[in-house]
This record gives structure tokens, sequence and C-alpha cells, in this order.
């Protein structure tokens, strides 16, 4: 939480509030490895403006988990309290033919100014520091209809000008390289982090500050952002999780992941 | 049903292609990787499915695995994986770098006798065929002309599995999630199944379309009850977060790690393990159990 005013309300919650206001009726979603931001935001998306939404949470490939109550674990059994169940299997057959999936919820240990994500490793691939974990599904992001990429890290070490190891494809180098390559997917849509919400221009394909949340300064994104990153004034403010959206984040978090 | 060392040690060979199931923190063939480990069993290559956790991290960290085949090791929400990232940094582990996408498609190519499968288009945008050419490769679609990213059959030698339940023939009942340990247990030479509990062959006929994995493609079953520890094993024990904290902090460097195999792993038996580990996995029973399905 890097807000200095006190809220009440937390930044994961805050997050996961903007996170299910991208996601319309109808659409279908899926997501990784510690998601329980995402998977909140598309709990709280069916339970107010989506009551056709679907999500596939993770590897135990539950469809629209109740999230009684919301876990940690993207793979945790108590997320088959769902309405039903589909083989990984079948989840990366889905996710290859490219016209199912309309969002898929990215992040990374590097985001770049392009939306392009690096699971795997910072500096050489042959002798990172860190090595991260792995990519898994990330390059999948090649063929989903909507990227949007969440991170509780917003600072220069995440946000880089060009990621070391491209292992999701956002809009690759830039205009030239994502029309050439001619994917199948719309590309990263937006990005939200503890202090912002950022979109990406239409024209350059870079990012932009979209929103400042509540309590935070236009400086302190741009310098925590290590990328020259695009700033159209005058920015709004995020706006702050109302009363129903709260009362439904807690009744499915009695564990305070999002606290 | 065989013991567990007598399992592993006529059936994995030194320097063998070994696959563990399970994903992230659940359903870890953990007592069958901590035999491996009693009995100094090199594997040749390591393959995880699509996530491994503490099932590649222990093997890694017992110094017992050449080659790595992995689209992920990691704890998840309770961190990095000390022992890979430590390898990984130091370049002292050859990394076969892959996606979910190819270990599914790989095993299926390997399950179906496929030379090699086209994978979907979009997928050479990220740079791991880049760096995993020993898997990935281009190949000239016939019917469009246009060059297609390939990747491998995957054919591991021995497969590691956990299932909630079978007979004592192998039949195997997997009661929470699959995860890829189907397709696994199709891909693989042999397969040593533990489960939590033997069933009779009359329960699991009652439902066959509830069975996982035929007795057939199983070599060996043991029992394992409370295996999986200190992951979870779907609808009976969740993971144990304590444990796993401990761990994560003992192997932070080689010398802890030494401390954590020595303790928990070669100066035991695996039912002395779980003798030991018993009132903290009936502690995690609660949280996990939705509720008590009978077959």
């Amino acid at each position: 939480m890097s807000l200095d005013q006190p809220t009440d309300w937390s930044a994961s919650e805050l997050m996961a509030t903007v996170l299910a206001g991208q996601l319309r009726d109808g659409e279908v979603a899926i997501m990784g490895t510690g998601s329980a931001v995402p998977q909140a935001s598309c709990r709280l998306a069916q339970l107010t403006h989506a009551p056709n939404f679907s999500y596939i949470a993770g590897g135990t490939c539950s469809v629209n988990p109740y999230q009684q109550p919301l876990v940690a674990s993207s793979c945790d059994y108590r997320l088959l309290r769902a309405e039903t169940a589909v083989p990984l299997t079948d989840v990366v057959l889905m996710e290859g033919r490219g016209d199912v999936f309309d969002i898929f919820f990215a992040g990374g240990i590097q985001i770049d100014a392009y939306g392009n994500c690096n699971l795997v490793a910072v500096g050489s691939w042959n002798h990172p520091h860190p090595r991260g974990p792995g990519s898994v599904g990330l390059p999948f992001l090649s063929r989903v209809g909507r990227i949007l990429i969440y991170t509780m890290s917003h600072n220069r070490r995440t946000f880089v000008e060009k990621v070391d190891f491209r292992s999701g494809p956002g809009f690759l180098e830039g205009p030239a390289s994502w029309r050439e390559a001619g994917l199948m997917g719309g590309g990263p849509a937006m990005v939200v982090t503890p202090l912002c919400t950022m979109t990406f221009n239409p024209e350059t394909l870079r990012m932009q500050i979209a929103s400042l949340h509540p309590g935070v300064e236009l400086q302190q994104v741009v310098e925590a952002t290590g990328f020259e990153i695009e700033i159209e004034p005058p920015l709004p403010f995020t706006p702050s999780p109302s009363p129903e959206q709260l009362d439904i984040l807690r009744a499915m978090d009695p564990n305070g992941l999002l606290r | 049903m065989v013991s567990i060392s007598d399992a592993v040690s006529s059936i994995v060979e030194d320097g063998s292609f070994v696959v563990v199931g399970g994903m992230h923190l659940h359903n870890n063939p953990m007592a069958l990787v901590r035999e491996i480990i009693r009995q100094g069993r090199r594997t040749g290559k390591l393959l995880t499915s699509p996530c491994g956790a503490m099932n590649a991290d222990l093997l890694l960290g017992a110094g017992l695995v050449d080659e790595l085949i992995t689209s992920y090791v990691g704890f998840e929400h309770l961190g990095l994986a000390p022992n890979f990232r430590r390898l990984a940094e130091q370049g002292s582990i050859r990394i076969l770098e892959c996606d979910e996408p190819y270990i599914a498609h790989g095993l299926y190519a390997g399950a179906g006798g496929l030379p090699f499968i086209p994978l979907p288009r979009g997928l050479e945008y990220s740079d791991i065929p880049k760096v995993n050419p020993e898997s990935y490769t281009y190949t000239e679609d016939p019917f469009s002309g246009e060059r297609v990213l390939v990747g491998a059959p995957l054919l591991p030698e021995v497969a590691l599995l956990h299932a909630q339940l079978s007979d004592a023939q192998g039949n195997a009942v997997l009661l929470g999630a699959h995860f890829l340990d189907r397709l696994i247990a199709l891909a693989s030479k042999h397969v040593i199944l533990q489960v939590e509990r033997i069933v009779s062959t009359e329960e699991i006929s009652s439902h066959p379309m509830g069975t996982t994995i035929p007795a057939f493609l199983v070599d060996a079953v043991v029992v394992a009850t409370g295996g999986c520890h200190p992951t979870s094993s779907h609808a009976f024990y969740t993971y144990d977060e304590q444990h796993l904290r401990q761990y994560l902090e003992m192997a932070r460097d080689e010398r802890g790690t030494d401390e954590y195999l020595t303790r928990y792993v070669r100066q035991t038996t695996e039912a002395l393990y779980q003798q030991s580990m018993a009132d903290r996995i009936d502690s995690l029973r609660n949280e996990a159990v939705l509720e008590q399905r009978a077959l």
C-alpha cells in the first residue's frame, strides 16, 4: 500500500474494482499463478454488472468458482467450489484456438513500455539475476482478445523500457513490429498497479498514465517508472471502491488476502 | 503393491528422464521424490508439469538433476524456488526453457507417437523458442506454405504421480483437479503411483468413467498416506504453509538445504516421515476437504 492518505480500502481492493470495471457481460477470462486480485475482480464483476461473465481460475481450471473463500494459490482445491471444471488440456486447446478467451490477466518480474511481460530472467538468460519462476501460459498473450496487466510492484525494476526476456508478448517493439506480426490477439489494454492505472497510446502503443489512485502524486508514478511514461493532463483520479463493491469483496475474503 | 523403496529402486534407473506430477503447491508426489533422494538416483532429465514446486526444487537441491525441462518452478505467493533460482543464477544446471502449451502438446505428441507437433501461431513471439532449440524449431506448414513453430515429443521414462485413491492394481482416481497428470501417464514409459488410500476394484468399477489412470499404464502402486506433504493432496489436506516457509528459509543457501535434506529426507524413512508429520497433516484436513466424497 503506497497511498499516503488513510483510506478505508486497500490497494488490492482498489485494483480488484478497477479490473472488474474492464470486464464485460458475456466475456470469458483466464488467469494463472498467484491470481487472487484478478479472481476477486472476476467474481465482483459477476455479482455486479456482468452476471454472464465467465472465468477460468488457474490450474484447477475451475469455471466460475464461487470464491468461498478467495484463496492465494491458483491450484487450491477450494477453487473447485465452482460452477464446473474443465481439464487443463482443454484450456490449452482453447487458448490455442484463440477466439474463446476475451481476457488474459498477465504480470511479470519485468513489464515494459509496450506491455511485454517477463517471467523468466532479468539480465542474460544464461546468467540471470534474478532468475524468474518461468512463463507457464503467458506466450498465449499473442492470441487473446485483451490483456489486463496487474502488479503489486510499481518500481523501476519492474517497469523497464524493454524487458530482458520477452515471455509474454505485448505490443512487441512498437507499431511497426506489431503491424508486421499481425497477431490474432488485441494486445495489452490496461495496466493497474498500487499507484495508478495505465493504458496504451493508440498511435505509439506505449504505456500512458490513465488515472492516479486517490492520494498519489504524478511525480511518484514518474519516479517509480523506469521509462519515459506518456502523460496527458489533466489526469483523473481512479474512482474509489463503492461501499457495495467493498461489501462483496470482503464477504468473499474472510482471510484478508486483499487487505 | 510394493514398498516405496522397492518401487523406486526397481523402476528409476540412474540417469532416467523423470517427470513429476502435480501442479504448484498441490498433489506433488513428495513421498516418491524423497525416496529418490534417499537412494541417490540421478535424473538425467527432470520435467515439471507444467508448474513445479517442492517436487522439483528438492531434487534440484539434492544435486540430482542434470537437465531441467520446465515452464515454471516456484512457490506461487510464498516465493521463488530457492534451489532452482540458485542453480539457474550460477549457470550450474542445464535448463530447457519451455512454455505450458509446448509441455501439454509435447506430452500429447509423446503419448500419441507423433514425430513432432505444430504449435499455435503467436507463441514464436516469446523468446522461449530462441533459447531452447532442442525442444522448439520451425518447419514449413505443408498446407499453407507458412513457417510454423513445432515442438519435439516429450517421452519421459518414469512418471512420478500422486492419486488420492486407487485399487491395488493401480486403477487411479484423482478426486480433485487432474492438472496434466493423466496426460503424463499416457506419455510415460513407466508410472509409479503413490496413493492416499487403496480401495477395492469393486468400488472403482462402480464408476468406471471416474477413473483417471487405468492400471495397465501403472508399473507400481505405493501407499503413501500424507505423501504429498508439505504440498496438498486435493480433497485430503491442504498445503503446509508453515513447513513450506521453513523450507524456503532453510534452502536460501546450500548448507541450509543440506540440513533440510538431512533432517527430513536422508535421516528418516518415508514411514517415519509420515509418522512425524501425522498431527500436522491432520490439522490441515478440515480446511481443504469440501465434503467427503464417497466413490
